[in-house]
This record gives C-alpha cells, sequence and structure tokens, in this order.
C-alpha cells in the first residue's frame, strides 16, 4: 500500500470511529494537542488511559464479586472510569458508565454486574479500534509519511 | 501565547509563564490537563496526590498563582484545597465530574468541568472565576469552562479572589443603616459603625466597602431627585449602587437578588440546573412566598417599602447562579386573585403574601424558573393599580412579559419590570439586570437602577438598566438602553457559552408603595402588552426554544438570541412562545420604548419584563 493509501485509509478509519459513536469529540482535542514537538502525545494519553482502566476493571470486578457489594468502593472506581473515559473520548465506555453509575446508587447488584460487562464490553472495543488506528499511524510514519491532521470537516 | 478558541475564533491571550499547580487523582485527566495548560505556555506542576499539593502550597504561598484541583480524590477531600488556596488568597479552580449541585456548591461558587467535559484550558485562566459546572453525568461532554465570560465581569472583583464575601442582607444592612443615621452620616466611620452593628466576623473593611457604597448611592439618590434620570446616569453598571438600593429597599429599587453565583453554566449544564437549588430563591413564588414573608415583615414596619427587598445575601457581583425554581404550575403562582386585587389596593402588604411578590421584589431574578410568574406578576399588579377589578388579560399567560404602561405622572406608580418569571429556571443562569422603576411624586422621586447586566459570556457591562427617571411630574421613562443595550450584548453572547448570564432582573416594583397609585395613571398599552408579550417571550423564553434554537444561530438577532440563550438547555416549560414573531415584537417594542423616551414619555419601562406598579397601601 503506498503512502497516500495509507493516509486515506487511516482519515477513514478515524472517521468510522466517530460516526459509530466510538469516540468523541475530546479524542479531537486530544489530537488537536498533539504537534510536532509533542509527536506522542495522544498514544500517550490513550495508553495510561489503558493501564489506568485496566486496573479500574479488574478492581471493579473483584469489588463486585465480594458477597456484601459495597458501593462506597465501587462507585468511585465508576466514576474515575467515567472520568478518564471521557476525557480521552471514549464515549460508549464514558456512556455505560453514567449507567452504571445509576444502578449503584441504587445498590442494584444484578443490575451492576451487566453495567460492568457493557463497559468492558465498551472498553474493549475502543481499546481494539484504538490500537488499530495507532498501528496505521505507525505504519504511515515508518514508510515516512507523515499522519495526516485531523479533519473536523465530517 | 495565542489561543484560538475553538468554537469562537477568537483570539485569546493567556498570561504567559502562569504557575500552575494541577491536582487529579485520575491520571489520565491529570495528563490532558497538563497538556493543555502546556498549550497555554502556563508552566505546570502536577500531582496526583492532594496531600502533596498541600504540601507544596503551605512550602512557599508564592509558589503559585493558580491551582486546579479534582474533587474527589481517595487522599483527601478536593475542597482541602480550596480552602488552603483560599485562604492564600489564590484562585482554585475545582474540577468535578459530578453533576449534581449541591456538590459543586459546596465551598466554591465556580467550578470547572473536567477537561475532558470542557473547552480548552486556554479559556481558564481567563475565567478563572466563571466556571463553568457542568454536570459530569451529562453526556454533553463539551462543556464548557469556558468562555463563559463570565460573570465576574463587573471587574469589581478582582475577580480571582475567592474570598468568603460578606453577604449584605437586609438585616445586616439594617443595622448598618441604624449605625450610620445614629452616628449621623457625616460622622459615620467605619470603625465606630462596626462597634455598634457588633457583628462577629464583620470587619472593618467589609464595613468600610460597604459605606462606600452606601454613600454613592445616597448621592445618587439625590441627584436623581434633583432631575430626570437620565438613561446616562445609570449607564454604567453600578452595581454597587444597585444592591445599595435594593438592600436599602427604600426607593424604588427593585430588589435584585442575586444567587449565589457558582460558576455553573454549562450549556447543557442549564437543563440540569437543579430545580432544588433554586427553592431558595424562587421567583415563581412557591418557597418565594415564604421568602417574600420574610421580606414583607421586614419592610412592613417601613411603610415606604412593604416589600422591603428580598435581596438575596449573596454578594451581588457574585456570579448569579440560576437560581430558578421551576415550579410545575407557574401560572398558579402568578395568578393574581381578584380578590387580592382589591386587597392589593387597600393594603399593599398584601402582596408580599402573594408568592408572585416576592418574586417582584426580588429582581435578581435569575429567572431560571419556567414558570412565568413574574411577568405575570406584574401584570397583576399592574392592573391593580390601574384600578383593576380584574387582572390584566395578560395574566393568564404565562408569558407575559412586557407591559408597557405610561404613567401619566404625578403618583406614578413605580412599575418594576419583572419579567423575570418566563425565564427557565435552567437556562438563566445569570441574572439579568433591568430595573425599571417608576418614580412617583414622592421623595423617592429617582429611578435607581442598576444596571447590572453581566452576561457571562459578554461582558454586558453595558447594559444599561432600564432607568426610570423620575420626573417631577412622576413620569417615567424607559431606558431603552438597557433593552437595546442587553440585546445586543446577549447578541453577542456565544450561545454556547452561556456560562453565566449575569443578567439579574431588578424589579423594583414595590418602591413607591407610599403613593397612591392614581387609577388613571396607568396606561396601558394593550397592544403593547400583546407586544411585549412577544417580546417578552422571545426574551425569555428560554425554555421553548431550548429544542430548537440552536445558540449559535442567533447570532445578530438580539431578541431571539437572548430567548435562545434562555433557552439553552432549558427544558421548555412555557410552551408559548412564538419565536417567529420575537424579533419583530421585539424591534417593535424598542422603537417604542425609544420613541415614549423621545416623547419624554411618561413611558414605563418594563418592556421586557412585567412590571408592577404598586399602588401605596
Amino acid at each position: 500500500m503506498d503512502l497516500v493509501q495509507m493516509q486515506k485509509s487511516l482519515q477513514d478509519y478515524t472517521k468510522s470511529l466517530f460516526l459509530e459513536g466510538i469516540l468523541d469529540s475530546q479524542f479531537l482535542q486530544l489530537q488537536q494537542l498533539q504537534d510536532e514537538s509533542n509527536p506522542d502525545f495522544v498514544s500517550q494519553v490513550v495508553t495510561l488511559f489503558f493501564q489506568d482502566s485496566d486496573r479500574i476493571l479488574n478492581d471493579l470486578s473483584l469489588s463486585l464479586d465480594q458477597q456484601v457489594v459495597d458501593f462506597k468502593k465501587v462507585d468511585p472506581h465508576v466514576h474515575q472510569l467515567k472520568g478518564s473515559s471521557s476525557s480521552i473520548g471514549a464515549q460508549r465506555v464514558k456512556n455505560a458508565c453514567v449507567v452504571f453509575r445509576n444502578f449503584c446508587e441504587q445498590q442494584n447488584v444484578e443490575a451492576c454486574h451487566r453495567c460492568l460487562q457493557q463497559v468492558k464490553q465498551e472498553y474493549y472495543l475502543v481499546k481494539n479500534r484504538l490500537e488499530t488506528l495507532f498501528k496505521l499511524e505507525q505504519q504511515i510514519v515508518a514508510s515516512g509519511g507523515m499522519v495526516p491532521a485531523v479533519e473536523l470537516g465530517f | 501565547m495565542e489561543f484560538k478558541s475553538a468554537e469562537e475564533g477568537r483570539i485569546e491571550k493567556f498570561p504567559v509563564g502562569m504557575r500552575v499547580l494541577a491536582v487529579d487523582d485520575n491520571p489520565t485527566c491529570l495528563r490532558k490537563l497538563e497538556e493543555l495548560l502546556l498549550r497555554c505556555k502556563y508552566h505546570v506542576t502536577k500531582t496526583m496526590e492532594s496531600k502533596k499539593a498541600l504540601e507544596m502550597l503551605r512550602e512557599n504561598s508564592n509558589m503559585f498563582d493558580l491551582v486546579i484541583s479534582d474533587v474527589e480524590m481517595p487522599d483527601a477531600d478536593g475542597f482541602k484545597l480550596l480552602e488552603t488556596g483560599l485562604e492564600m488568597d489564590l484562585p482554585v479552580i475545582m474540577l468535578s465530574a459530578h453533576s449534581d449541585y449541591d456538590s459543586v456548591m459546596k465551598g466554591t461558587s465556580r467550578q470547572l468541568l473536567p477537561p475532558s467535559q470542557s473547552d480548552l484550558v486556554p479559556g481558564v485562566s481567563k475565567k478563572r472565576k466563571d466556571k463553568v459546572n457542568d454536570s459530569g453525568d451529562d453526556d454533553d461532554s463539551d462543556r464548557e469552562e469556558d468562555d463563559g465570560e463570565g460573570s465576574e465581569q463587573d471587574g469589581d472583583e478582582s475577580g480571582t479572589r475567592k474570598k468568603p464575601r460578606v453577604v449584605w442582607s437586609q438585616e445586616l444592612h439594617q443595622k448598618f443603616v441604624n449605625a450610620v443615621q445614629q452616628l449621623g452620616l457625616d460622622k459615620a466611620v467605619p470603625k465606630k459603625i462596626l462597634d455598634l452593628m457588633n457583628i462577629e466576623g464583620l470587619t472593618r473593611e467589609n464595613v468600610a466597602s460597604h459605606l462606600q457604597k452606601y454613600r454613592l448611592y445616597l448621592k445618587k439618590i439625590d441627584e436623581g431627585q434633583q432631575q430626570n434620570m437620565t438613561p446616562d446616569a445609570f449607564g454604567t453598571r453600578d452595581s454597587s449602587y444597585f444592591q445599595m438600593a435594593q438592600l436599602d429597599g427604600l426607593r424604588d429599587f427593585t430588589a435584585t437578588r442575586q444567587l449565589p453565583s457558582s460558576g455553573l453554566l454549562s450549556r447543557s449544564h442549564l437543563t440540569k440546573i437543579q430545580p432544588h437549588l433554586y427553592s431558595s430563591i424562587n421567583l415563581q413564588g412557591m418557597n418565594s412566598s415564604g421568602f417574600i414573608q420574610q421580606g414583607h415583615h421586614q419592610s412592613s414596619s417601613n411603610s415606604a417599602n412593604p416589600f422591603g427587598t428580598y435581596h438575596s445575601t449573596l454578594p451581588p457581583r457574585i456570579q448569579n447562579v440560576n437560581l430558578f425554581q421551576r415550579t410545575s404550575s407557574p401560572l398558579e403562582s402568578l395568578q393574581f386573585p381578584r380578590s387580592k386585587c382589591s386587597a392589593y389596593m387597600g393594603d399593599f402588604k398584601s402582596i408580599g403574601d402573594r408568592p408572585i411578590g416576592g418574586g417582584f421584589v426580588d429582581s435578581c431574578m435569575s429567572y431560571g424558573s419556567s414558570s412565568t410568574s413574574l411577568p405575570s406578576a406584574s401584570t397583576n399588579t399592574l392592573m391593580l393599580q390601574g384600578n383593576y377589578t380584574q387582572p390584566l388579560h395578560t395574566v393568564s399567560s404565562v408569558n407575559q412579559p412586557c407591559i408597557e404602561k405610561t404613567l401619566s405622572n404625578a403618583a406614578s406608580p413605580n412599575i418594576s419590570v419583572q419579567g423575570l418569571s418566563r425565564l427557565p429556571s435552567q437556562s438563566w443562569q445569570g441574572n439579568l439586570n433591568t430595573t425599571r422603576f417608576l418614580s412617583n411624586s414622592s421623595p423617592l422621586n429617582h429611578a435607581f437602577f442598576p444596571d447590572q447586566v453581566t452576561c457571562a459570556g459578554n461582558n454586558l457591562g453595558d447594559c444599561s438598566s432600564l432607568v426610570s427617571a423620575g420626573n417631577p411630574g412622576g413620569g417615567m421613562q424607559c431606558e431603552p438602553q438597557l433593552l437595546g443595550g442587553f440585546l445586543q450584548n446577549i447578541n453577542s453572547l456565544d450561545g454556547q457559552k452561556w456560562e453565566q448570564q449575569n443578567c439579574s432582573m431588578v424589579n423594583n416594583t414595590f418602591g413607591n408603595v407610599e403613593y397612591p397609585l392614581p387609577g388613571d395613571n396607568m396606561v396601558f398599552r394593550e397592544n403593547n402588552a400583546a407586544r411585549s408579550k412577544g417580546v417578552d417571550e422571545s426574551l425569555m423564553s428560554p425554555i421553548e426554544n431550548s429544542g430548537n434554537v440552536n445558540s449559535q444561530e442567533y447570532v445578530g438577532k438580539p431578541s431571539t438570541m437572548v430567548s435562545a440563550e434562555m433557552m439553552k438547555s432549558g427544558k421548555p416549560e412555557n410552551a408559548h412562545i412564538d419565536n417567529q414573531n420575537q424579533h419583530d415584537v421585539f424591534d417593535d417594542i424598542m422603537n417604542e420604548m425609544m420613541k415614549q423616551e423621545e416623547n419624554n414619555g411618561m413611558v414605563s419601562v418594563a418592556a421586557r419584563f412585567g412590571f408592577d406598579s404598586f399602588p401605596p397601601p
């Protein structure tokens, strides 16, 4: 694949993520913060997000598996996840967290379990997509090209 | 460094090198925040631990210019950091993903949405004072910290200071006034006043600044009495004057109720303005009845001002939060029972009993309320005065907006324009100050007007309040400027950044209670009423339009802008606004007002908002 094609692929791919609602404008913001002097910003932040989220999801699973669920512990985790997903633009994850929190408030264990599953699902989805995105970018850079600037026109 | 705001395309300059301490336990958010700040060329120190942040702050009070901190952090309460920062006179921005008003209000008057939920932080530096708080749970992640130009615009507050402010409540002010009178205005020095007042926690400085304002206010009153108040006189935002007027309650001021400001503005947030928040200030009258009663009692001893002024206990300059309560049946509260009309006539005080009365008095109408109580109420009052046996036709309509009256003269009643009621609680975060008063032949023949229309987004500073000049003959003049100014400003408001529109609606309806209101004084212009209705709607119809108005759409259309702003995120509760006519109606009204003014009309102001004239008891 030549460079131009790769760049086009990347753009299309990125757009699709937005169109599907997997990413929202916050992600664009992240991209805007990236520039030549700061070329890895997005992947840096996203990596942080992945690490943080893995940990949180783990903690959540543990908390919800307890005999007696301590919602006072569950809620802050979900809150954190909501914050971080929101800040990188992982819209669906964030939305799932919102729902999750509602059930936490209601102290509905069953529903919380389901929410956790939902959050995990969305998380793995966005993780997967972003990893693909980064790969595409890396390929472009490896081929000597520049990653196209984010287009807001779509 | 210049940063172009994505949304507005403005170029803003940020204080390069400003030292910021960023605290957040969420590494992702922290990193993003850091980057945003770095983009603005600030110097950033970050930490995930609140404790560490506190240490750093204490170590050297001069190390930072600004603190940005998350509210919920495991090792410490973010508010602790806030307190420390405040003690050191540092501006502190609190970030939270919480949407509930209570947690937002707790301890801070300004909050920001976390980076993900706000526009690029660059706005922050300017808006340190104005924070927009977004409901964290809101899906709208574009909150903005924005640009809300905030409320602070009045500039009197140097802005970034978040010192606990002394709230000059009615009682406090009364004590102050007593002390001053006791000492004699000439001899009233802060120290002595302070001693006489004997209020714990009050400092000499507090008294001194209040005294200064009071003196200015008295001066203006005198000036006003000597001549017609010209629009120019009140052209500037003279919030201090205004406030004083309110506190004083003597004159025809509309009490401006300034609600606690919390930089809670957010587009989407507007919808979320928590109703319970507003309960304290309820224009609609539900809670306000309680409030009013209070005021009423307070004022009952003061015949000149039966209604007293319900001023909020918040410092006027504080950004006003949209404290507006949405009542489910605004109309009810507004309906001015006929039976009360006569009661009203005969007994001014009875107005205070009306829930709505409170609304009127509260000039600071932060009107979030979706109910239109005020206008109706005012309408009602007007009606009353004019020898009403029945409420104005507009009363029944929720959108009663402006009723224009021309006062013929002499005992022209004070007309307070209220109009706030129509604002949707949610969308109107600021206080729109419009005061209009008619002065009548009584000694209080002046109108004072606060002109503080400060819109968060734009400096509405130049909005002059509607001023009704007190003519010797008691005529009333409309101050179209306010309206126009307001509109213009509104225009410039970025719909999205509604942030705090500090528009306090000031209405002082009860100013001249002691004057009998001649039945013929008020000429109700029915056609105007209709128009004003339209205008009012346009101005205040926040709610209705929220659904369809794109905040960005109305640039250039003052009337719509206003309403759009208002409605911004409000849920339309008042369905009857005819947006289409807004412009026209509004323009008409404006023209009319201009004409009236030209004609030296005893034009009653209150173009936009309903106004009340109250016949003296």
